[in-house]
C-alpha cells in the first residue's frame, strides 16, 4: 500500500500520464503518513508543525507540475522516494531537514529577514549596482 | 456498648442496596455501565466544525469561503494536488487512515464529513 516506506522501487514505467499522476498521489500521501516519524527523530517539534511540511512537501511537488512526459516524472519519483527514504533512516541530519525543508520555505521569516530591512532606497540599489 | 455505638452509626451512613438499583432502571445499563463502548461514533456537529477548522487553515484558503456544503476544486479554487493535501489533513485530524479508492471520491466539504462521521474508528 501506498502509506508503507518498505519498497523502494519505483515500477520503471508509467504507460501514460494519468498513471504518473496517481503515483505522484501515492508517494505524496506516503510522505504525509511518514511526517510523525520524521518530526519524532529529528526533533522538529518546536520548529515545524506538520501542516506546514506538508506544504512544503506539496510545493516541491508543484515545481515540477509542468512536466508532461510519463518517464521524466517516475524518474522524479525515483529522486524523490530516494530523499524521502533518506530522511526517514535517519540518514540525514536535523540542521539538513530544517535547512531544505523549513527555514528556506519562509518557515521562520523572523530568523531571515532582519539583514534587509531596508533602510534606504539607495542604500539598496548601492549594494545591488555593481556600475560605480 | 461500643459495637451498639457503632451500628447505629453505621446504619446511618450505609446506602440501603435498595436505592442503588432502581437508579439503574432497565437491564442494559447495569450489565457495562462504565463500558464507553456505545459512543464510539462522534457528534455530528462535532465533526462538521473539525471537518471546517482543517479546510480554513489551509494556507491556500480563504476562510470566509468555507461552507459545510463548499467543493474544493470547484468553489475554492483548489487543484488535485491541494485536494489530496486536505484529505490527508483529515486523517491526521481525526487519525485514521483512508483508503486510496475512498480518499478519490472525496472531493468537498460535505463528503469529507459524511465520511468521517461514518467511520468507526474516527477520534
Amino acid at each position: 500500500m501506498a502509506s508503507t516506506l518498505k519498497y523502494v522501487r519505483v515500477p520503471p514505467n508509467s504507460a501514460n500520464l494519468e498513471e504518473a499522476r496517481k503515483r505522484v498521489f501515492e508517494f505524496f500521501k506516503t510522505a504525509c503518513r511518514s511526517i510523525p516519524t520524521i518530526m519524532d527523530i529529528y526533533i522538529l517539534d518546536d520548529v515545524a508543525k506538520p501542516s506546514q511540511l506538508r506544504s512544503t512537501v506539496s510545493s516541491e511537488i508543484r515545481k515540477n507540475a509542468h512536466v508532461t512526459d510519463p518517464k521524466v516524472i517516475d524518474m522524479l519519483l525515483i529522486k524523490a522516494t530516494e530523499e524521502l527514504s533518506n530522511i526517514v533512516e535517519h540518514a540525514k541530519q536535523r540542521h539538513h531537514i530544517i535547512g531544505q525543508y523549513v527555514v528556506g520555505r519562509q518557515g521562520l521569516t523572523h530568523d531571515l529577514g532582519i539583514k534587509d530591512q531596508g533602510n534606504s532606497n539607495f542604500l539598496n540599489n548601492f549594494y545591488s549596482g555593481n556600475y560605480f | 456498648m461500643a459495637s451498639a455505638l457503632r451500628s447505629s452509626i453505621l446504619r446511618h451512613i450505609r446506602v440501603p442496596l435498595s436505592r442503588t438499583l432502581i437508579v439503574n432502571g432497565s437491564k442494559t445499563t447495569a450489565v457495562r455501565s462504565m463500558s464507553s463502548h456505545g459512543d464510539d461514533h462522534l457528534d455530528k456537529q462535532e465533526v462538521i466544525n473539525r471537518v471546517l477548522d482543517v479546510v480554513k487553515s489551509f494556507p491556500k484558503v480563504e476562510p470566509s469561503k468555507v461552507t459545510p456544503d463548499v467543493h474544493f476544486q470547484k468553489d475554492l479554487g483548489l487543484d488535485s494536488l491541494d485536494n489530496v493535501e486536505i484529505v490527508m489533513a483529515i486523517e491526521e485530524e481525526f487519525k485514521l487512515e483512508i483508503p486510496d479508492k475512498e480518499a478519490d471520491k472525496i472531493d468537498s466539504c460535505s463528503l469529507a464529513i459524511e465520511y468521517v462521521y461514518n467511520h468507526p474508528m474516527a477520534s
